[in-house]
Parts: C-alpha cells; structure tokens; sequence
C-alpha cells in the first residue's frame, strides 16, 4: 500500500502549480551568479549599462569557474532554506489549506505512511531543484565562456552543492512538523523565514556549528567564513533535529486530532 | 438486537475541549441497514462526534465501535467498508474530478470501474475531466459523496450531506440513501439540523444537544409527538398546571419559557379548561390553539424558542 500512497503523492505534486514555479524560481539563482560573474568579466561594461558593479567586486573575485562554483554553493545553501522550505510546507500544509486532511486520514492505510510518501516527494522534489542549478549553472558558465574549467573541480563542486542540498533538506522534516501542527502554509513559511534569519545571525557567533539553521549556510559559506568540512558534532546536529523532525510528523499524523 | 446487528455502538463518548462539552456521555446504538439522523443545532457535537466514529478526534474518555472494530489509532483497516463526507466538501483543486476518484480508488483498493460508476450514481460524468477547484459547491458536494461510496461501503458516515445541494439534488441524494439502504443493506449515518430534511428519511432519528442525547425516535413516534396543543398565558402557572391535572385529568403539560403554560390536547378542550382556570379564580390572559409543526417541535427540544 506503501507504493499506492507515494504515487499519489506524485499525482499531487505533478498537477500542482507550484511545481513548475519553483524550478523557474530556483533558476534565478545561477543566473543572477552568472549576472555577477558577467559584471566581474568586465566591470566598466556593467557601468555602462547602469549596473552597480559593487556586489561583484566586493567579491574581490575573478570571474572564473571556481568563483562561479562557490557562489552556486551559497546559492544552494539559501534556496535549500527558503525553496525547499516552500515546497515542504506545501506538500504537508496544503492537504489542511484544501480540506483534505480529514479525508486522507480515515484510509484503510497506516497513517504514517502519508507522511513518510510526502517525505520522499519533497526529497525528490528538493533533488530536482537542485539539478536545475546544476544544470543552469553550467549553461551559464559554458555561455559565459568562464575560465579555470577542470573535471576534477566540477565534480567537487557538483558534490558540494549536492552535500549542501541535502542537508537542507534533512532540516525539511521541522518544517512539516510545523505545517501539520499548524494546519497549513504560512506556519512552516513563517518558521523558515526565522531560521533563515537566525541561521545567519547565529552562523557569525561560535554556536553556529551546533544550530542546526547555521550549519548549513556556514558550510556553504553564506554565514561567515566558509566551513571547508562538518564537524562530526555539526552532522549529529542535524542527524538528531532530522529524526526529532521526522518522528514529531508521524506522531502528528497518526495520534493529533483533526478539526479541520 | 445482537452485537452484529449493531454498526455503531458507543459507549460513554466523551470529548472536552477545556471546560466545554462538545459530545458528553454519548450513548448511540445505530443498526444495521438503518438510516439513523443525528439531529442538532450548530454546535451541539454533530461533528465531533462524526470525527470521534473516524478516529480523527480521540474522545476524552468513552469508547466508540464500528462495524465491530474498536475505534483507536491504528486501526485503519475497518475504513475499507466505511464511506465517509466529514462537514465541507473537500478535494485536490488541482486534479480533475475524475483524477480525484482515483485517487481515493487506489487508497480504498478499489477496482478500476469503481470511478465511473460513482461518477454516475451522483451525475459528475459529464465533469469528469473538470478540474475539482472549478466545480460548483453543488458539484463539490457531489464529488464528495463519490468518493464516499466509491468502494461501496457497508456504512456511510455523512455530515450535513446536503450541503450546496440544490433541491432537486437534495431530493435525489434522499432517494439514492434510501435504495441504497433497502437493496444494499447499507447503514447509514447522517447529520444534520433540520428536522425537516431528514423527517422522511431516516428510519430513526436522535437529536443532540449540548453533546448528550435529548431523545431517539422514529417518524411514527415523531408524530405521535408533535401536534396540537393549547397556549395558555395565566396567572399562577404551577398552581394552574395542579389544577388541570387534578380535575381534568392532564398529564402533558410543560411550562413556556414566557410564564405561561403548553397544554397537550386538541382545540376541543379549550373551553373547558377556560371554565376551570376562571372558576379557580386564576386571571386567563392567552388560550391560543397551536398545531406544532416538525420545526417547532425540534426547536423546543433544544431550547431553541417555541
């Protein structure tokens, strides 16, 4: 029954409009990276044009493909918060917005099911999104004709924002604790836009690599200097807030009462 | 009648929310093959009961049985033999109708021909490939009812069915319960507050207030109880309730929340009550003769004026 419930959840995700709006959204990011990188490859150009070259040279880079990875990096390491976050809290939030908890819940199916299908879709999901930057990255790049292009690096840098990614999304099952326990969207937004914020706040200070919201902004390099390798306290962070998340959603699911 | 003529029995159904009752003490013993109506006013723990029979609410103490199986988390598998419409209509916006019921299909273990044959029975064929945000509410109604028989289940569980029907849809989805409760042997369980829709329908009606159960009974003894009665506005209301039972041997006699006094007889004996109470020297100010409709009847249960 297990295969039934996650082809539904495909149906769902498949029909939703939402969708198709955030593998448009996410492309904006390798594109405004590949923005910078355009203004770094000849800043008096972008002047010309009215651009403020100020962001890219504050980068104090070159515009090369080094450069251009580890911004998709970072890139990856906000999206991971704020677009996974979207697509987490649509996937559970919506079944309380559009009234269909209450039908979901009374299935000949264990009800931990529904959570554990939505769990899978959102991965799924958070792994499409990221190929899409991956592959609008390099698009870009190639288009740019960027420098310092070698295998060895593109496969690292493929490997890290993957790694980056997924973390990301192992912080996705707080989020839909929050949407279940919040009956819809807008908790489990509010609640990424705080993490978000508090992440970067926190990743300055020394207690960044034990908040699970900074770990991840601070290894991909958003959060202060850039973390070259997680701490093994630092994963357990987030192995532990991950479990918590995915435990504290099945109970939802299967004991909360539903008036919806 | 014997625990496997019973479909629904609970047993001191219980649920508060802080200090508020919202079902107390419930005791429901519904039969197979009967339509039974839970009649109540806003409020008075329709719904939650509905949710409690699904396990969507967990009583605060109590026990709740369906179809034989004890109503706790986890047990699931009872709901492939239950049809359930739980207060608004609800689907997948973005799914076609027909998509819907699929979807519901697979999750019931249905067979594929399930879809098509609800979408018949409630008229949604020709929806069929309309998506379900763009379905009126009648239409969503409808949708909602598919999906709660689509796997033909023994028990329908129904909160407020006729929501957003209009009456032509009202009188039909009365029609298909029926059939499906006399050819089918299917129980049916429904809510709803007003009497009138339900009257006809149900073979036994239990109306709630408050979260407990004012009283069961079917149409005959529904009957039985409404009708005609005299108004009577007078001075001293208990001494002149004494009175009429004394000497005129009155057993059905309730006080009005105005002061006055409702006296269950016909219109007949209007004047010889008149004789009785001036001549106990007892100021008569009203003797209206009123013919109480079903309406009226429900209101006065539930405190809901005469």
């Amino acid at each position: 029954m297990l295969g039934q419930v996650i082809a539904t959840e495909f149906l769902k995700l498949r029909r939703a409009k939402i969708t198709w709006l955030t593998a448009l959204g996410i492309a904006i990011g390798p594109l405004l990276g590949g923005l910078f990188m355009w203004i770094l490859q000849e800043p008096g150009r972008a002047e010309r044009l009215g651009l403020i070259g100020q962001k890219a040279q504050f980068l104090g880079q070159t515009a090369d493909w080094p450069t251009y990875f580890a911004l998709l990096a970072q890139m990856t390491g906000i999206v991971s918060v704020v677009l996974f976050s979207l697509v987490t809290a649509y996937v559970f939030g919506r079944e309380y917005s559009d009234g269909t908890a209450k039908n979901m819940l009374v299935l000949p199916v264990t009800r931990a099911w529904f959570p554990v299908a939505k769990f899978l879709v959102v991965l799924v999901w958070c792994g499409l999104l990221t190929v899409v930057i991956i592959t609008v990255g390099f698009l870009v790049g190639l288009a740019l004709k960027l420098p310092g292009f070698s295998a060895t690096l593109a496969a690292a840098s493929v490997g890290e924002i993957l790694l980056v990614a997924f973390l990301g999304y192992l912080l996705m099952p707080v989020v839909a604790w929050i949407a279940a326990l919040g009956k819809g969207y807008l908790a489990p937004l509010g609640f990424a836009l705080l993490t978000l914020l508090l992440g970067m706040g926190l990743g300055a200070t020394g207690w960044g690599k034990w908040f699970p919201w900074s770990i991840v902004p601070l290894f991909a390099g958003i959060a202060g200097p850039r973390t070259e390798t997680l701490a093994a306290g630092s994963l357990v962070v987030i192995a532990l807030t991950c479990a918590a998340g995915v435990a504290a959603t099945i109970w939802q699911f299967t004991y909360a009462d539903n008036h919806q | 009648m014997t625990s496997s003529d019973t479909v629904i029995s609970t047993a001191g159904l219980t649920k508060h929310y802080g200090d508020v009752r919202a079902v107390d003490g419930l005791d429901l013993h519904v039969r197979r093959g009967e339509i039974y109506a839970f009649l109540g006013r806003n409020g008075a723990g329709k719904t939650t009961t509905i949710r409690m029979l699904l396990g969507l609410v967990r009583p605060t103490s109590g026990r709740v049985t369906v179809l034989g199986t004890d109503i706790v988390p986890g047990a699931t598998a009872v709901f492939s033999r239950v049809g359930y419409l739980v207060e608004a209509a609800a689907a997948y916006p973005d799914l076609t109708v027909r998509e819907n019921l699929d979807l519901q299909r697979r999750l019931m273990g249905a067979g594929r021909e399930a879809v098509g044959e609800a979408m018949d029975l409630l008229g949604l064929s020709g929806s069929a490939d309309r998506r379900a945000g763009q379905l009126s509410l009648g239409n969503k109604q409808r949708l909602s009812l598919a999906r709660a028989l689509l796997h033909r289940p023994a028990l329908l569980l129904l909160d407020e069915p006729a929501n957003g029907l209009d009456p032509a849809g009202i009188i039909e989805v009365r029609r298909l319960l029926r059939r499906l409760a006399d050819e089918s042997g299917v129980t049916v369980f429904m809510s709803s507050h007003i009497l009138a829709e339900v009257a006809h329908l149900a073979d036994r009606i239990g109306i709630v207030h408050e979260g407990r159960l004012l009283q069961e009974f079917d149409y005959d003894e529904l009957r039985a109880r409404t009708g005609a009665y005299l108004d009577i506005g007078v001075s001293e209301p208990d001494r002149a309730a004494g009175l009429l039972r004394e000497q005129l041997g009155l057993d059905r006699i309730e006080p009005t929340p105005e002061g006055g006094l409702r006296v269950f007889v016909g219109p007949d004996r209007g004047p010889e009550i008149a004789r009785a109470l001036i001549g106990a020297g007892l100021d008569l100010t009203r003797l209206v003769p009123v013919q109480e409709d079903l309406e009226s009847y429900f209101m006065r249960l539930t405190g809901g004026g005469s």
